[in-house]
Order: structure tokens, then C-alpha cells, then sequence
């Protein structure tokens, strides 16, 4: 039986603009497992991006609750940053790498902000990226000089660094050409079968939904779950260690 | 000291940014810290020549009354003055002895004053000394004999070859002379304040007067008392000391051998006021009143407290101080030091404007770096610590080369700053000119008793080094240096400090 890891409780988000409000979330409840993929798709604006962070912690939704391994962590007493460092990790569409750093430097960066020792970071860091297929050629390179692909293989690294129970992907391969898409998104369907992390997707990719094992279909802040017809996991996505 | 970590890398990595704007504020701080030298020498300056001039003032008849009194002798004519004198009581006479002196218990009411710090009694007076003649004035009267022609009369009943200026002080040391260096003892002792007080018969003679008469320390001589006769009409005054006349000297070396057009060497005693005021015959009296008081900030409470003293004597009295000649002197420095103080809020003005906006521009081009540290656990005191890091570093980086080229430029700076004061000081040199012995000209009105001594032939020089800005590098000026630092540096901060705080990373990361 699967661990319950994740669970989205009735949370709703509503924002306040010019022409009025905009609930961007509304009343969406659904939990998700560890060793498992879960994709949430739909049209762009339909609050996927918005859930994501919520459940980041990125931002407080106006209602609801969310367990991460148990913890609430809208409760009063959550230490929200912790919970950034420790508990989830963040995938973007456009890699957020921070482009002064060396790869190596981007995936030690969460253990630098955590206080882990500068030796383990650094073996911890190497091996990530080794896992992920990076070159050790590129250790030193900066974003600007790897492609698209290595980027998001340094981002899935860096969200991994903490060793985090969830990872938040936000359209993961929205940036990237059809081939390095699947690779990635192959990483990432490893991780959790190998590594049992609870793997939350969100996009537009419907193509994606391949590898899920659950889905959701948001539209207008709801969600509903969709039936999926997995196939085998991607090519290429076998990890190391 | 992680974020410290970071942030010294971050402002490693980000060279070519932070060059830029290094750049910026090196040259604003360099002007500013060369603008900070400057005022600091001008104000080191400004005390100098506080310590020196500015701070001496006198009290004495003023020359508007003497004036007044000339104008009204010079409408009488001969018989109304000579009948005038022949009817002449000895209360009235000494009243028109004492016309032109200041009572004792002005000056010493005066000398109660809180700023008041040294207090001398100045009296001079022509005194004849029967056995000793003034070979300066016997060549004078030979000479307008020779003028004036066989039985024109000399120069009137009164003068004679043998009468020589006395000048009494308190204490022989603080005579004006002496204390300027013009004068300088060669043997014996100065006259002392218990001489004054117990009014000893004692003088100092010139080392070349006392040569011609064979006179050394410990002789006497026969001084006449003013106006008096018979038998107690002398003073026999004893030799404590010889002095010399160390400026008269000098221009004469320098003169070469046509030199000495004026050497007051021979016609001058210094003896103690009291002893003076008996010669003189106007006990009480004095020629003026002299004054070191604590700086020349304290001119006008002087001068308030003297009109208060003095209300009632209708302008007889003149407190006279050496404010203007401090003003003449000090002037061009203070002019540096407002100019260079504009300068310096000006560039600060400039850093602060450069710091905050190219922090506003830095932050604002990674906003989504800010973001990232955010959304992946960091504090905003952590990133805050490092961006303060890097703006400390900018600005450190900055200050170190203002304050080495500061050391270069400094002076360069301070003497653009500075006023071209050479024709002013020539020309007020050339009022002050050599003269005779300072009292004669205070009395006169032409200037200060201080003045006509310290500021006779050593007057150029001394304006002109007053008139320097000395631009050296002092620890004050580190200091300074330090606070600038800390003072840009948390401007510059303002804007990241403001920036962090409200940033929402899911806004940023939501961002294309």
C-alpha cells in the first residue's frame, strides 16, 4: 500500500484585480502519493500554476488545508520556511537557475541556505547531478552555456538537493523541444518509482498524462480526476544510485 | 556567514556591474573625501591661526577722542595756551597729564572678565635719564637744527638728548617685545611681578647703550621724575638685565651694509609699570590695557562687557582687537573650508543618488534571482545579509581608491580651493611696514601694541603660511572615511531592504 503523502484539502484562492475577483482556486481537494506521479492538467489560466504554489507555500490560500507527511502546514505554528527548505522542491518551466552560479553552485545553493557542511554539499551536489546525467565537464558551466535540457536536468537536481518528500514541477517541459521533454519528464516518473518521491505535474502537456498515475483535469480553479491509461515509464529515464 | 559567503561571490561574479558602478562611486568619493581633507586642514588651520591672532585685545584712549582733543589744542592760539598753562592748578595739570591714559581700574575691572586669560598693564613714557644720551635722538636734533637754522629753538623746551623710552609691563618677560621675539635678554634676569607689585626700582637697557656707557647688570642709573624737582625729584633705577634687539639685527644682515634704516636699539628701558607710572608721574594711569582672552569667538562678549564698563565715558575708551587682521588671515581659509563643505554635501549627495539608483536598477534586474532564494528557503534576512555584503563590498572597493587618490590630490584640491590672497597680504604688510616699538603706534591709533611688534618684519611671511592649506592625511579623515562607508552603504541597502521584504516570489517565478 502506498503512502499518502499529500493531501489538498477544499483549499480555494481568489485574487483580488481591477475587474473584480478571480477565484483562482476554488474549493480543490485531492491527495497525492509518494512513488507516484501526479499530473494536473488544463488550459492555461485555469489555476494550475496558482494550486502549485499554494501548496508550495509560495502563496496562502484563502481557505482549506494542506498535509504535507502529516504536518499542516497552514497551521499557525507551520515554519513555512523550513518547510521550502526541507519538504518540497520546486521544478519551473523556465529552470529559475540563478544565472551567476556553476551548476554545481545551483544545486548546493538549498544546502547552503539549510547550513549543510560545504563538503557535503559538494558531494551530495556532484552526485545529483551525476544522477541526472550531467557531464562533469559542465559542473562549472553557467546556465547560459548548457541547453535547455541540462538546465531542467540542474533544476530537477537543485529541487532534489534537500532530499524533499514532494516535488512541484510547473509545466516542466514547457520550455523544452519534444525529445528533451520526455527525457525529463522520464526523470522525473523515476524518481518516484525509484526514489519514491510524490511527483505533483502541472501543464498543458496532455501528453504527460502517459506516465501519470493519477490526473486531474482543472478548469476555472476546479479539479476533477481523470482516468489514466499509463503506459510504461520513459526511455532514458533510468537513474543512478 | 553563509550569507556573507554569498554575497562576497555574488559581488565577484557580478564583476563587470559592480565595476560600473565602483567606477561611479570612486569618483564621487574621491571628490567628496578631497573636499573632507580640505575642510578638516582648513579647520586645523582656522584653530591655528585662532591660537595666534584673533585672541588679543587692549583698551585704550580711542583715537576719535584724541583726534577730538588735537582739533580743539590746534584752535587755541599760542598766548590763550601759554596763559592756559601759567594758570594752571597741580590738580589740573595732572588731568591733562592723565588726557590720553586709561584708568588702572578700567583695565583691571576689564581683566575680571571669564575669556580673559593673560592681563598685562602697558605704560610707556619719555623719561630723562640725565647721565645717558640718546645718541638717536641727538643725531634728530642736530639734523633739524641743521634744517631749521642757528637759534630756530630744537624741538621745543620738553625734549632732550637725554631722554629715553620707558616701557613698563607687569613683567619684563611679557612685554610685547620680548614675547614676539623681537627683543631677546642676553644677561641678567627680566624684571618680575613682585617688582611691579612692590614698584622695585628696576630696568632692562640695551646691550649696545649699556656698552657705550659701560653699564652692566647690577650698575644704576639716575632717572628724572616727570614735572618734579629738588631733591626727590630722581629714581635710581638698578640694571637686572641687557637685552638685544634681535629683528633690528636681522634686517640689517639682510640689508646688507646699507641696511638698519630704522634700529630703535639704545632708546628703549623696560622697567615695571609701577616704577614707570611714578617716572611718569601718573599713578593710576596706564597707556593701555593688554589682553589674551580664549579665542576670537569671544570678540563680541568682550566687547559687550567692555560698552557695559565703559557706559558713561562717552567713547572715551576702545576695546581694540586683532579681529580684522584674523579675518584678513583666516578669511581665504574659511572661504575654502564653506566651499569645500558645498563640494562635499554635493558629491555625497551624488554617491547616495548613484548607490540608490543603480540598486534600484541591480535589484530590479534580479528580482528573479530574489525570488528563487525565496521560494527555496531563504530568509529575508538572508538575503538581505547578502546583498548588504555586496553593497558593502561595492562601496569599500570605492573608498579604498577615493582615500589613495584623496592622498594624492588632496593637496592640489585645497590649494584650488584656497583664495589667491598675495596681493591682499602684500598690501596689508605694507600698512603694518616696519615701525617703531608697539605702544607708540597703539597710542597713535595706527594699530595694536601686540600688533606693532608681532606683525612688523616677519608679518609677509607669517599671513603667507597662514594663508596655506596644509591638505595631510589625519586619522579623523579614516574616520570620516568609515562613516561615509557605513552612510552609502545603508542607502544603498534601502532600496534591496524595501525590495525583499514586498517581494512575493510566486509573482516573480509566474514571470516569463
Amino acid at each position: 500500500m502506498r503512502e499518502q503523502i499529500l493531501e489538498v484539502d477544499d483549499v480555494s484562492k481568489t485574487f483580488q484585480v481591477k475587474a473584480g475577483d478571480v477565484t483562482a482556486v476554488d474549493r480543490v481537494s485531492f491527495t497525492a502519493d509518494a512513488g507516484e506521479v501526479t499530473t494536473i492538467v488544463g488550459p492555461s489560466g485555469s489555476g494550475k500554476t496558482t494550486l502549485l504554489y499554494v501548496i508550495g507555500s509560495l502563496e496562502k490560500p484563502d481557505s482549506g488545508t494542506i498535509e504535507v507527511a502529516g504536518h499542516n502546514i497552514l497551521a499557525p505554528s507551520a515554519d513555512l520556511i523550513d518547510y521550502r527548505r526541507e519538504s518540497v522542491g520546486f521544478v519551473f518551466q523556465f529552470f529559475n537557475l540563478i544565472p551567476t552560479l556553476t551548476a554545481l553552485e545551483n544545486v548546493m545553493l538549498p544546502m547552503d541556505i539549510l547550513g549543510t557542511s560545504p563538503e557535503e554539499q559538494r558531494t551530495r551536489a556532484t552526485g545529483l547531478l551525476e544522477r541526472m546525467g550531467i557531464d562533469g565537464r559542465l559542473l562549472k558551466a553557467r546556465p547560459n552555456k548548457m541547453s535547455g535540457g541540462e538546465n531542467q536536468r540542474v533544476a530537477i537536481a537543485r529541487a532534489l538537493a534537500n532530499d524533499p518528500d514532494v516535488i512541484l514541477a510547473d509545466e516542466p517541459t514547457g520550455n523544452l523541444d519534444t525529445a528533451t521533454g520526455q527525457t525529463v519528464i522520464a526523470i522525473l516518473s523515476a524518481l518516484a518509482k525509484e526514489n519514491g518521491k510524490c511527483i505533483l505535474m502541472v501543464t498543458h502537456d496532455e501528453s504527460i498524462l502517459n506516465v501519470s498515475d493519477r490526473a486531474f483535469h482543472m478548469t476555472d480553479g476546479r479539479l476533477s480526476e481523470i482516468t489514466v491509461r499509463q503506459t510504461r515509464p520513459g526511455d532514458g529515464a533510468r537513474l543512478g544510485g | 556567514m553563509r550569507s556573507f559567503h554569498r554575497g562576497f561571490r555574488s559581488f565577484h561574479r557580478n564583476y563587470t556591474r559592480n565595476l560600473i558602478l565602483v567606477v561611479l562611486l570612486f569618483v564621487c568619493l574621491t571628490f567628496s573625501m578631497s573636499m573632507l581633507a580640505v575642510k578638516l586642514a582648513a579647520d586645523s588651520q582656522v584653530e591655528t591661526i585662532k591660537a595666534t591672532v584673533g585672541n588679543y585685545g587692549e583698551i585704550k584712549v580711542s583715537s576719535e577722542y584724541q583726534m577730538e582733543q588735537f582739533e580743539a589744542e590746534r584752535e587755541k592760539s599760542q598766548a590763550e595756551r601759554q596763559a592756559e598753562a601759567r594758570s594752571m592748578t597741580e590738580a589740573q595739570t595732572f588731568v591733562n597729564r592723565v588726557e590720553n591714559l586709561v584708568p588702572e581700574e578700567l583695565t583691571d575691572e576689564f581683566s575680571q572678565d571669564e575669556y580673559i586669560k593673560t592681563y598685562d598693564k602697558v605704560l610707556e613714557s619719555m623719561v630723562t635719564v640725565p647721565g645717558i644720551t640718546n645718541t638717536s635722538l641727538q643725531q634728530m636734533f642736530s639734523m633739524r637744527q641743521g634744517d631749521e637754522g642757528p637759534g630756530s629753538g630744537g624741538l621745543g623746551g620738553t625734549s632732550n638728548a637725554n631722554m629715553f623710552s620707558f616701557n613698563g609691563n607687569t613683567n619684563g618677560a611679557s612685554a610685547s617685545d620680548f614675547s614676539t621675539g623681537a627683543k631677546k635678554l642676553v644677561s641678567g634676569a627680566f624684571f618680575t611681578y613682585e617688582d611691579y607689585q612692590e614698584a622695585n626700582p628696576v630696568v632692562l637697557i640695551e646691550k649696545n647703550l649699556a656698552a657705550e656707557n659701560e653699564l652692566k647688570v647690577g650698575d644704576t642709573i639716575e632717572a628724572q621724575i616727570s614735572g618734579a624737582s629738588g631733591a626727590d625729584s630722581t629714581i635710581e633705577l638698578k640694571i637686572v638685565g641687557i637685552y638685544e634687539t634681535v629683528e633690528a639685527e636681522g634686517q640689517s644682515q639682510e640689508g646688507g651694509t646699507g641696511g638698519q634704516a630704522f634700529n630703535p636699539a639704545g632708546s628703549s628701558f623696560y622697567a615695571p609699570t609701577s616704577v614707570v607710572q611714578k617716572l611718569n608721574a601718573t599713578p593710576g594711569y596706564l597707556s593701555l590695557g593688554s589682553y589674551y582672552f580664549d579665542s576670537v569667538d569671544d570678540t563680541a562678549a568682550l566687547k559687550a562687557t567692555f560698552k557695559a564698563e565703559t557706559k558713561g565715558t562717552d567713547g572715551k575708551y576702545t576695546f581694540a582687537t586683532d579681529l580684522s587682521d584674523y579675518q584678513s588671515i583666516a578669511d581665504p581659509v574659511i572661504k575654502a573650508r564653506n566651499t569645500s563643505m558645498i563640494g562635499l554635501a554635493g558629491a555625497l549627495g551624488a554617491c547616495a543618488l548613484i548607490i540608490l539608483l543603480a540598486m534600484f536598477i541591480i535589484v530590479g534586474g534580479r528580482t528573479r534571482e530574489l525570488g528563487i532564494l525565496k521560494a527555496i528557503g531563504s530568509t529575508n534576512r538572508q538575503v538581505i545579509g547578502q546583498f548588504a555584503v555586496e553593497v558593502l563590498c561595492i562601496c569599500l572597493v570605492a573608498i579604498i581608491l577615493a582615500m589613495g587618490v584623496t592622498a594624492l590630490i588632496g593637496q592640489s584640491m585645497g590649494n584650488w580651493l584656497l583664495p589667491d590672497t598675495g596681493a591682499s597680504t602684500s598690501q596689508q604688510t605694507q600698512q603694518s611696514g616696519p615701525g617703531g616699538p608697539g605702544v607708540m603706534r597703539a597710542m597713535s591709533g595706527e594699530g595694536l601694541y601686540k600688533q606693532g611688534s608681532r606683525f612688523n618684519f616677519g608679518a609677509q611671511t607669517q599671513q603667507q603660511e597662514a594663508a596655506k592649506l596644509n591638505v595631510v592625511y589625519r586619522g579623523t579623515l579614516f574616520l570620516y572615511g568609515v562613516l561615509i562607508l557605513i552612510g552609502i552603504s545603508l542607502v544603498g541597502m534601502a532600496i534591496p531592504v524595501l525590495w525583499i521584504t514586498r517581494l512575493r516570489p510566486a509573482r516573480v517565478l509566474s514571470m516569463e
